[in-house]
């Protein structure tokens, strides 16, 4: 089991960015509108993630160095606190978001207040995260993410259009009628590339393979991590835009709310579809809190240089095990308000773009260095890809807002 | 043995570790002695949000000095063992004065159980 079970980090960092309440939703909600026109962009951002997130990952293997004490070194201290402030309101958006989800979702389950189910959620946050190894947080809330596999499961049982679904991987301009419609459809593609490469998936995978004690004869074992497990986000990914396009476009269903997403899978399963998508639900939601949390309290630990992880005690990572704590709260006091969380993280989706280039250059910068990390260091390959990725990430990051006000958050 | 050491690049901005391997800070900014006559040698690393806050813009700078009000902490050149990735120091954080606010905290976290 030991080794192999280190797959289940790659699985819930993957699961916990590419299938959390917002992209659930965004990402449906992009198939019913664009059907299978932007496949390419989902593809195109799964091939990111899974190249920086090796680069993370190697670094963290042979000089278990983690991702912000890095942009802090190789950005210079201001763009370093920018780059620190815009990922921890990212994360703690999206973390405000997923408490929501996750009581949503005991909502669909219990029909109780759904205000005491956000506090009932901050406690059994605040529990696992306390009393569970980091090692088990992975295995248990990864292997339960597996469930969200029920999605691939409906798409396969709507029958996708094949030949448009291979049509859809090749990039292209899709044939509308204004230039508020082109806006949008680049506002969604920018959306999709931003949550699929979500920066605090590449810090949380990082810092978690310095929390599992990598070594550099991990670097194999890594690259099967990120490919696995990205992968399989990529493929859920998909498959929720053929139930955008197949399902909810063909019944003129707009799916904004977790229990409408899980709809497809009652219509195709019946009562085990719902359970599935339910607890599958709960499990992508709940992952995607404790990443979130987990990855605000390492981001600032690792900018200011405190002691940091789960595997110390936490009375030897003080501040560290006090920064979650606080995260969690403040979480629960933003969603409490009866805030609607898939707003909410559509919101941190557009702005971690932003976040986008000064997170990986460093990353590409310090993987590429033969004098850190020797043997180890960027082939050619993978320097080429990683600074074509740069260009498209530094564009989109560009453009981001702009299109984000032009097509009113793509309602354009 | 290395001949040269660029401060601004391989120094500033890096971790801090103390001698039983434990994170006690960044080099938030290095302080320099100038003998007159003489060329500058380093003296200090210095550690504390009141260090690095001199570097960012004035309102951030007066904020962060309306807020915190912990002294920066000065450790001297000659504790630094080695640099590589990280600075290295010879002896504990706790004898050179750094990491005080975690122990501190870490003294109301340990009356949690599982602490």
């Amino acid at each position: 089991m030991g080794r192999f079970a280190e797959v289940f980090l790659g699985i819930l960092t993957a699961v916990g960015g590419f299938v959390e309440i917002g992209e659930l939703t965004f990402t449906l909600t992009a198939g019913s509108i664009f059907g299978y026109t932007l496949l390419w962009v989902t593809a195109l951002g799964t091939a990111g993630i899974i190249l920086y997130c090796e680069m993370a990952g190697r670094i963290a293997a042979v000089k278990h160095r983690a991702v912000f004490s890095l942009i802090r070194e190789r950005t210079g201290f201001t763009a370093g606190l920018i780059t620190l402030v815009a990922a921890t309101g990212v994360s703690v958006l999206t973390c405000a978001a997923e408490i929501g989800g996750v009581a949503l979702v005991w909502q669909l389950l219990s029909a109780w207040s759904y205000r005491w189910l956000v506090i009932a959620a901050l406690v059994f946050f605040v529990l696992v995260v306390w009393w569970l190894e980091f090692e088990w947080i992975e295995r248990v809330f990864g292997l339960g993410g597996l469930l969200m596999c029920v999605y691939v499961a409906t798409a396969l049982a709507e029958g996708p259009s094949w030949s448009d679904l291979l049509a859809g991987l090749v990039p292209r301009t899709p044939d509308v009628a204004s230039g508020r419609e082109l806006a949008n459809y680049w506002y969604y593609a920018v959306a999709i590339l931003s949550s699929i490469m979500l920066p605090y998936e590449t810090y949380f995978y990082a810092s978690g393979g310095i929390e599992d004690q990598w070594k550099p004869k991990d670097i194999t074992l890594n690259r099967v991590i990120v490919i696995v497990g990205f992968a399989l986000g990529g493929l859920l990914s998909v498959s929720l835009v053929v139930i955008g396009a197949e399902f909810f476009q063909a019944h003129s269903i707009q799916p904004q709310l977790p229990g409408s997403a899980a709809i497809s899978a009652v219509l195709a399963f019946g009562s085990v579809g719902l359970f599935a998508a339910l607890l599958g639900m709960f499990f992508a939601f709940a992952g995607a809190a404790i990443e979130t949390a987990l990855s605000g309290a390492y981001n600032i630990a690792q900018f200011v240089g405190w002691p940091w992880g789960k595997y110390r005690e936490p009375r030897n990572a003080a501040r560290f095990t006090l920064t979650w704590l606080v995260i969690f709260v403040a979480c629960t006091a933003i969603i409490v308000t009866g805030i609607d969380p898939v707003q909410v993280v559509e919101y941190s989706i557009v702005f971690s773009v932003v976040v986008l280039p000064f997170t990986y250059l460093p990353v590409l910068v310090v993987a590429a260095d033969k004098r850190i990390m020797g043997e180890y260091a960027n082939g050619i390959a993978s320097n080429v890809l990683g600074w074509i990725y740069l260009v498209i990430i530094t564009l989109a990051a560009i453009v981001a807002i702009p299109l984000f006000v032009f097509t009113h958050g793509g309602q354009a | 043995m290395r001949q040269s050491l660029d401060l601004a690049r391989e120094v500033l901005d890096h971790e801090i570790v103390d001698a039983d391997g434990v994170s006690c800070g960044m080099v938030d900014d290095i302080e320099f002695d100038h003998p007159p006559g003489k060329p500058p040698v380093v003296s200090n690393l210095v550690v504390g949000p009141h260090a690095w806050s001199a570097r960012t813009p004035a309102l951030l700078s007066w904020l962060v000095r309306l807020v915190v009000h912990a002294p920066v902490v000065r450790v001297p050149w000659s504790e630094v063992e080695h640099v590589t990735e990280r600075v290295q120091l010879r002896s504990t954080a706790a004898k050179l004065g750094l990491g005080k606010a975690d122990r501190r905290v870490g003294k109301w976290v340990s009356r949690i159980p599982g602490a």
